[in-house]
């Protein structure tokens, strides 16, 4: 049985998306396992789903050339409440924030609108050279 | 974690592409390989077989759009088999289901195909 008091918390730095993604996935991995979650525990992998996109987007365009510094990302769960956070050295991205879901014929464009409704909160903040993405959901 | 796409020739002509892995910004362009070469060497009627697919994102997704897209411009007829609760989802939220028409196994997806 799960306790209400049960935390968890992962960091990592990442600079390459094959094994950037393969680490976020295997937090949510080690997340799962920590708090006794069942492998379909469907609130963990909606969480799990926005994460790939904000995660996605900040491997793909987080990282600009020339640029030495990696993606830090940190996972913590306390009280129930899962919360991401990742920080990145790429261009702000204020304008694609209120983005809506592309219509059918689009092959991309989908990963804020996704992300927005699959949590609870979806944080961003340009904080001098870096962007700040925050994830949260209640489990 | 990379993706891996076999293909395989059905009894009834059809193409049954099966990838295995996370369908993501990192595995899209191994889909739209297979997918391509399928459209290239026979008749563009395509199930492809989800079941091995553990994780799909909107990269994942676009790539079977493309897919779609690809297919239909030549008369031909995609259908996506077995997809796992993640996988639904996302087309659910995306209201992609409308537009993929999904099917519990690849035996009924290639019904009638």
């Amino acid at each position: 049985m799960r306790s209400k008091h049960e935390a968890f918390e992962f960091h990592a730095t990442l600079d390459d998306l094959d094994e950037g993604l393969d680490v976020l996935h295997r937090s949510i991995e080690r997340l799962r396992q920590a708090t006794g979650r069942a492998a379909d525990d469907r609130p963990l992998m909606l969480f799990e789903t926005a994460l790939g996109e904000i995660g996605s987007n900040v491997l793909t365009h987080g990282r600009p050339a020339g640029a030495e510094r990696p993606v830090d990302y940190r996972l913590r769960f306390v009280r129930g409440v899962v919360e991401a956070s990742l920080t990145d050295a790429g261009a702000p991205v204020h304008e694609h924030l209120a983005r809506e879901m592309p219509g059918h014929e689009h092959e991309s464009g989908r990963g804020l609108a996704m992300a927005r409704s699959l949590l609870d909160e979806l944080g961003y903040e340009r904080d001098g050279g870096v962007n700040r993405w925050r994830l949260v959901k209640r489990l | 974690m990379s993706l891996d796409v076999q293909s395989r020739q059905a009894d009834n002509g059809a193409t049954v592409v099966a990838p295995t892995g996370r369908l993501d910004v990192a595995g899209a362009p191994a889909l739209k390989d297979a997918i391509a070469e399928a459209v290239k060497n026979g008749p563009a009627r395509i199930v492809i077989d989800m079941e091995g697919v553990s994780f799909v994102d909107s990269t994942g997704l676009g790539s079977v759009i493309a897919a779609l897209k690809q297919i239909r411009s030549s008369q031909g007829e995609l259908r996506l088999a077995a997809p796992n609760q993640q996988v639904r989802v996302v087309l659910e939220l995306t209201t992609l289901d409308r537009v993929f028409p999904y099917f519990a196994t690849v035996e009924e997806a290639l019904a009638g195909l």
